[in-house]
């Protein structure tokens, strides 16, 4: 297979304008401005691309929602990458900046944006300088101010670093941060297609998703949409960590085996050991286990299995690692991001961590497990973003499915703690009174 | 298992207990005629606020001003960003206390990050982290935190020091990078992110895929 | 600007058929079928919803997930369940997860009874808690403020009360610290939230966690009564609900949440709240006194009527002031007793003047009048010489709301900066004393004669910015609103500046009667607008009428007193030593008079060494009668507690001193007082107190209001405004009445801390120039005449000018103030 996004990467110097170009850059935004911008954006709808951030949104299609005529509209590429297991975006825009700038120009074009901002996460300091570097160097060369490459199009591009906060990578809670305020996810409606950055219509988009657009100009969006399966076209990078040998990112066309990318490209777990779970879209999917490693890593595939690709990182955890470790973990992370609007989200992911907690200590009886797994139900579907979800979903999941692993877990730390279980059932919670 | 904590100082929160201070006056917007900022960091605020079609924008970029000189977001600091850009030091307050990377109490000015989260702790970052802490010891130069996922899950485990990506790190090496900081050294040169070349087989360069960036 | 017309929507929820008006939130049209959706953080008042607590998730068929009923509008034809397994799971979820860190220490908290955390749980909640991890404690309660407690224990994060910080009073002092469940509510650096409506918030929480420290285990919800009246502590009137128990008022709330539209649109500021303390303190003035010797003697009514009726004997040499605080009723029968008993015209209620009748007329002409919420809703509003915060507070939330949410363009002309300059387009600062010179130059910049540019130098004002302004006003489109303070008018230049102003009305289109336009003005005294209508004039008698001799404004009787014309002086709630300019003046004055007559409720100096009789005036809230908002809406004062001790209704007290001075007023209830007054003012022919009920009446917007006789026809031909003195080392003097200089703020136990010593706001540059630092105390002055102050700098302040406040009991600027205008020139210097 072609790289498209990997194409490169590797080459010395290629976060410099002179590398790049040298490569071919930029070519893809001059043929973009021969054209009109709504022939662009037809090429990004044909291509069906969906956005690779986490959601899975047609990106050509959110592009076309932006209102059309002369008003402030913004583009926003989405860097705070924070979805843990996730590391691609970093590796896009640390070794090839303008290839995420050109998408972004390009996009701008199409949706007749004239103002772009990248946010990106604070953490990321490093690849933020980097970007800066080319940015500069983009203004210099004429692809970014007025009227670029003698074209009608203006486009100024400001890079935004974050300060820490997973939240932000929400679209509405960056638009917040973005503006200078607490990065509080938004209630939508309205979207950002029509209200968005200082209320005015706004296309955000994922950095790969951008990073994209060059190579969908370069091959014709019809070309990029006979790569890949069906509701999944094209490449995807997929980040894969955890226990496994070789970690990393990869290109990969959607519709590859999950075996393939855990065991082929990365290596599978060290030691040979067995899987116990694999997260296929990031820390917010729902857990999968070893009987799910023939699936093929697509959008709909991995839906209908229960999970999702989510943002396109696969975390391996081996049959040697205890299930409540990893709820554990996972749900003091969500507690620790949960920006703390929402009440179901900011005392859920609290109440999750507390049980998980007596779980752990061994204070607790398998009731507690019902209960836990009411509680994601009374989290899920009923927050104002996805957050909550993106706890209550996984944790769901591990319970569901290593039931027995959390029961033992319960009954091997009450013995360690030494707690009887006449002392436990005191602290059961008694039957409803009635009203 | 270690628990990334907004505060290394215990579980309650600062400020959580507290009364308001009476004889204090209201926290209005600073009045410029009273309040010094030194020259450098207004530069830099002003220049963040050109930036944005709204100058509340730069709120985050002249909070990483503000604590770069002061070394925290302290009151003082905060004053003066409010000052600047002609907010309330309390719309600065809501912003600094919600993002991890700013301090809202006095700490060491080397900031160390040690990833805790999922992928990192599958491979000892937890141990990690507690021998962090014990190479910086009482040093009061160190900033030592657990943070959420870094997103170098591929250097497992790591830790990001002053701002470098620094993987797959090793016990020993807390004690070396404690060491090289103190030297004034980069730390751990060998283990910086940005040296890694892609971990895809598949990829095609003019150089190779084993080629170093 | 167009407003949103109601147009009726036919929805199905639970079932039932619901007409709805169409955009109303589900939650609000399901209440027009009766229909209850609980809510905790949906609050409209505060702006487009946050959808953050999720207590009103419902089903609505053909959307899969649960939407929040507060931020989803009404359609025709929706259908919306409330009541099935799903939607009760939500709401069992969500009071479950509140209820998590909540201390349920209902039985000793404040808010138990009405608390909307109480119903909901009760009414939706599912009764148990499955949480048994130990809840958090935090100290409790902890002061947020003098005024305001906060119980972070009980605290829902709801949002209502940082919104309201952010998005309604925009101090953006009250904010979230921190994220997640760590997030609270707090102040930077612990600094207390003290702000001019910072009080709202008290009523804002559905849950106990701010509670009033005044009002703290005072009452429970079954102890008392609410009682609906008007707050007459400023002109804004705003409609308030007393909270009584045992006749004493304990709280002062919003009337029924959402206040009155036209008035308030449900809000108070914090005199207005918690000023009622002044009703019941020991300081008030509770029964009456007469001097004798050096010193005040509580007295019978008997020997206090017969003093004050003594005045008959100061016949054709009596003069009145009436203040703001006054009723219609009491002005006009203290107005009859004076030009019908006594034989004297010499009555005033303003401080700096009065005003020909036909400007008066033209003034008042309905078709130039504006509405408070034309502010909310016009193109542009204009401010001149004045700053709402000080002058009428819930007027600066409304214009901040019009600005915010219906992008009215705001501008501002003061010689002081005000609160509204950062939400203004044009900003323009003119010398103090200079309002009329600025007009003149926006009249010119607007198409009328004369140089524009001479009439901007001569308001020390830069021509370009005029012209911008008029630019702006004349091309933002067609609804303009200009709103301009008392002090426009005042000193003996007032009329020309009243109508330079009515000229830029005319040459904006303003008197063509066209709705949302107009003029709003606001005057010093509560009842202002009132008082005047009811006669308390020199030039005008009730209804705006040519009085039978036209009489002496207020500096001329001060003078007359001086001179020995006037001996006798009725002081009807007025106290000229902290309001009227020439303050020392005002002394002699008062020395001289022979008789003076005050109806205070404070032992203020005027009263303390002037007064020969002393009548205990009455709390609003004891009040029956009518007050006129500055927009022309006649408003109802009823009785909500008894009068305390031996006070007795003014009207009554002012009909018995007329009676027995010989002149019977005929009137012996308040009803017939108002009937009396109605009837004498032909443009409000017809009027009862049955159609002013509790919303009140603009009898501008009645067909009587035609007989307003007509007044002087702009465009005037303008003088040559003066030029504004030249500071030349020296600084001019601007002064301003503070929102909290007022004797209720300084007996009021829980206001005392916002009654500040005086302070002089001076720009940077003068400050380096004269050597002086901030907080330093200074002596300000002229002629021999010094006030002490403390140095406050201000950036925002411009070179050359200095401002004091007036209305302190202390160190008042109205000493410094000549009986000329308010643009003395003044020394400043470091206090000796």
């Amino acid at each position: 297979m072609d790289k498209l996004l990997f194409r490169d990467i590797d080459e010395p110097g290629l976060n410099t304008l002179e590398i790049y170009e040298r490569r071919g850059g930029y070519q893809a935004l001059r043929d973009a401005l021969k054209r009109r911008p709504d022939e662009v954006l037809d090429q990004l709808l044909a291509s069906r691309l969906r956005g690779r951030g986490g959601a899975g949104f047609e990106m050509g299609k959110k592009a076309s929602f932006l209102p059309k005529g002369t008003m402030d509209k913004y583009l926003v590429c989405n860097a705070d990458e924070s979805e843990p297991g996730t590391f691609k975006d970093r590796e896009l825009m640390q070794k090839n900046p303008h290839q995420l700038i050109e998408g972004m120009i390009i996009a701008a074009y199409a949706a007749e944006v004239n103002r772009s901002f990248i946010y990106i996460r604070g953490e990321y300091a490093e690849q933020a300088d980097i970007l800066d570097a080319a940015i500069v160097e983009a203004e210099r060369a004429g692809y970014l101010g007025d009227r670029i490459l003698g074209s009608e199009l203006t486009l100024s591009l400001v890079l935004h670093r974050g300060a820490g906060a997973y939240i932000c990578g929400e679209e509405t809670g960056l638009l917040d941060s973005l503006e200078g305020k607490r990065g509080n996810p938004r209630l939508k409606p309205p979207f950002p297609a029509n209200q968005g950055l200082y209320q005015g219509p706004t296309l955000i988009n994922n950095v790969e998703t951008l990073s994209t657009v060059p190579a969908i100009v370069r091959m014709g969006g019809d070309a990029y949409a006979a790569i890949g399966v069906e509701n999944s076209s094209g490449t995807k990078l997929v980040s894969i960590s955890g226990h496994v040998r070789r970690p990393g990112n990869y290109e990969v066309v959607l519709g590859t085996s999950s075996r393939e990318l855990i065991y082929d490209l990365a290596g599978g777990p060290p030691e040979d050991r067995g899987i116990k779970l694999w997260f296929p879209g990031g820390s917010s999917s729902p857990v999968l286990t070893a009987d799910d490693l023939d699936l093929s890593y697509d959008f709909d595939t991995l839906a209908k299995a229960g999970s999702m690709l989510g943002s396109g990182a696969i975390i391996v955890v081996d049959d040697a690692t205890p299930v409540v470790d990893v709820a554990l973990k996972l749900a003091k992370f969500y507690r620790h991001e949960s920006c703390g609007k929402c009440t179901p989200c900011r005392e859920g992911t609290n109440w999750t961590v507390r049980m998980l907690e007596r779980i752990d200590a061994g204070e607790a009886t398998p009731m507690d497990l019902d209960i836990m797994a009411s509680v994601q139900d009374q989290i899920i579907g009923h927050c104002l973003c996805v957050l909550g979800d993106a706890m209550a979903m996984p944790i769901s999941s591990m319970v569901a499915k290593f039931r027995p692993e959390f029961e033992a877990h319960i009954e091997a730390a009450r013995e360690r703690h030494g707690l009887s279980a006449a002392i436990l059932s005191a602290a059961v919670p008694q039957p409803a009174l009635a009203r | 298992m270690t628990e990334v904590a907004r505060f290394t100082h215990g579980s309650r929160i600062p400020g959580w207990d507290d009364a308001a201070d009476l004889e204090k006056a209201p926290a209005g917007v600073p009045d410029p005629a009273i309040t010094e900022v030194p020259a450098e960091l207004r530069e830099a605020i002003e220049a963040a606020m050109a930036l944005y079609p709204d100058r509340r924008s730069a709120a985050i970029p002249a909070l990483h001003a503000a604590q770069e000189h002061h070394g925290w977001c302290s009151p003082e600091a905060i004053e003066q960003v409010a000052a600047v850009m002609r907010v309330t030091p309390g719309e600065l307050t809501a912003v600094a206390t919600f993002y991890d990377m700013f301090e809202t109490v006095p700490v060491g000015a080397h900031a160390v990050y040690v990833c805790t989260n999922i992928s990192c702790s599958l491979h000892g970052a937890d141990d990690l982290y507690e021998a962090m802490l014990a190479a910086a010891g009482d040093d009061a130069g160190f900033n030592v935190r657990s943070f959420e996922c870094l997103g170098a899950c591929d250097i497992a485990p790591m830790a990001s020091v002053d701002g470098v990506y620094l993987g797959p790190l090793e016990l020993a090496d807390a004690e070396r990078i404690v060491a090289d900081v103190r030297a004034g050294r980069p730390p751990v040169p060998e283990k910086e992110l940005v040296r890694r070349a892609c971990a895809d087989p598949g990829v095609t360069t003019a150089s190779g895929p084993d080629a170093e960036a | 600007m167009p407003r949103p017309q109601p147009t009726p929507v036919t929805l199905t929820i639970d079932g039932r058929e619901v007409r709805a008006t169409e955009g109303a939130m589900l939650v609000d049209g399901a209440k027009q079928g009766d229909i209850e959706i609980p809510y905790f953080c949906y609050e409209p008042k505060l702006g487009p919803p946050v959808g953050a607590c999720r207590m009103c998730l419902v089903e609505i068929e053909g959307i899969p997930k649960l939407q929040t009923a507060c931020s989803t509008p009404v359609k025709d034809g929706m259908v919306v369940h409330t009541q099935t397994a799903r939607v009760k799971a939500a709401q069992e979820s969500v009071v479950e997860f509140l209820l998590i860190n909540h201390p349920l220490d209902c039985p000793v908290c404040d808010k138990g009874g009405e608390c909307p955390l109480q119903d909901i749980s009760y009414g939706w909640g599912g009764g148990t808690s499955r949480f048994i991890e130990p809840k958090r404690h935090f100290e409790k309660p902890l002061a947020l403020s003098p005024l305001i407690a906060i119980d972070r224990e009980r605290c829902i994060l709801c949002y209502r009360c940082v919104r309201f910080s952010q998005d309604v009073a925009e101090d953006h002092q009250l904010v979230l610290h921190e994220r997640g469940y760590h997030t609270y509510v707090g102040t930077f650096d612990g600094h207390p939230y003290v702000a001019p409506f910072s009080g709202n918030i008290i009523e804002l929480c559905p849950v106990g966690a701010l509670t009033s420290r005044p009002y703290r285990f005072r009452a429970r919800p079954w102890d008392i009564e609410g009682a609906g009246s008007v707050c007459t502590l400023c002109p804004a009137q705003c409609n308030v609900t007393l909270t009584v128990r045992d006749d004493r008022v304990l709280r002062v709330l919003t009337r029924d949440h959402d206040g009155n539209p036209g008035v308030d649109d449900g809000w108070l500021c914090d005199k207005g709240r918690f000023a009622y303390q002044s009703f019941h303190v020991e300081e008030r003035i509770v029964e009456p006194l007469v001097r004798e010797g050096d010193a005040l003697r509580a007295v019978s009514w008997e020997r206090a009527l017969d003093a004050a009726a003594a005045i008959a004997r100061h016949a054709g040499r009596a003069g009145a002031l009436v203040g703001g605080q006054a009723t219609n009723e009491e002005a006009f029968l203290l107005q009859r007793l004076f030009r019908e008993g006594l034989d004297s015209g010499d009555i005033d209620s303003r401080a700096g003047g009065g005003v020909p009748l036909e400007l008066e007329r033209a003034l008042a002409a309905p078709a130039l009048q504006a509405s408070v919420p034309d502010l909310e809703f016009a193109h542009s509003v204009l401010l001149v010489d004045c700053d709402p915060v000080d002058d009428a507070p819930i007027l600066d939330l409304r214009i901040r709301k019009g600005v915010r949410r219906h992008a009215v363009a705001l501008s501002v002309a003061s010689a002081r900066p005000t609160a509204l300059d950062a939400s203004a387009h044009h900003a323009l600062r003119h010398a103090p004393g200079a309002g009329e010179a600025f007009l003149a130059a926006l009249d010119a910049a607007l198409g009328g004669p004369g140089d524009a540019r001479a009439r901007a130098d001569a308001a020390g004002l830069d021509a370009e910015a005029v012209a911008s302004l008029a630019a702006s006003l004349r091309d933002g489109g067609e609804d303009v609103v200009i709103a301009y303070g008392e002090r426009l008018g005042a000193g003996p230049r007032g009329p020309h500046a009243l109508r330079a102003l009515l000229n830029v009305a005319h040459r904006l289109g303003l008197d063509t009667g066209r709705a949302g336009a107009g003029l709003l003005a606001v005057p010093a005294g509560a009842n202002g607008r009132g008082v005047r209508e009811a006669g308390a004039s020199p030039t005008a008698g009730p209804g705006l009428v040519e009085p039978a001799a036209r009489g002496r404004d207020a500096a001329a009787i001060a003078r007359a007193v001086e001179d020995g014309e006037i001996t006798a002086l009725w002081l009807l709630r007025a106290d000229p030593l902290r309001s009227h300019p020439d303050q020392a003046r005002w002394r002699a004055a008062l020395a001289r008079a022979g008789l003076v007559i005050t109806h205070e409720s404070v032992m203020t100096e005027a009263v303390r060494e002037h007064a020969t009789v002393v009548f205990p005036a009455e709390a609003y809230a004891e009040k029956a009668g009518t007050v006129t908002h500055p927009d022309g809406r006649l408003q109802r004062l009823r009785p909500a507690i008894g009068h305390a001790g031996d006070v007795r209704p003014e009207w009554q007290v002012i009909a018995e001193v007329a009676r027995r001075a010989g002149l019977d007023l005929g009137v012996s209830t308040p009803a017939e007082a108002t009937a009396q007054f109605v009837a004498a003012v032909p443009f409000f022919a017809g009027l009862t107190l049955e159609d002013i009920g509790g919303r009140g009446v603009r009898w501008n917007e009645r067909e009587a209001a035609t007989a307003v006789p007509a007044g002087a026809a702009a465009p005037f031909e303008l003088d040559d405004p003066p030029v504004a003195a030249g500071a030349n080392g020296s600084l001019r003097l601007g002064t301003f009445r503070s929102i909290w200089a007022s004797p209720e703020v300084e007996i009021s136990p829980a206001l005392k801390f916002l009654a500040r010593g005086p302070s002089a706001e001076l720009a940077p540059a003068d400050a380096r120039r004269l050597g002086l630092a901030d907080g330093e105390t200074v002596e300000v002055g002229s002629n021999g005449t010094r006030v002490r102050a403390s140095v406050a700098l201000r950036a925002s302040v411009p070179v050359g000018s200095v401002f004091l406040e007036t209305g302190l009991a202390e160190g008042s600027a109205t000493a410094l103030e000549g009986e000329d205008d308010g643009a003395a020139l003044v020394e400043i210097r470091p206090a000796s």
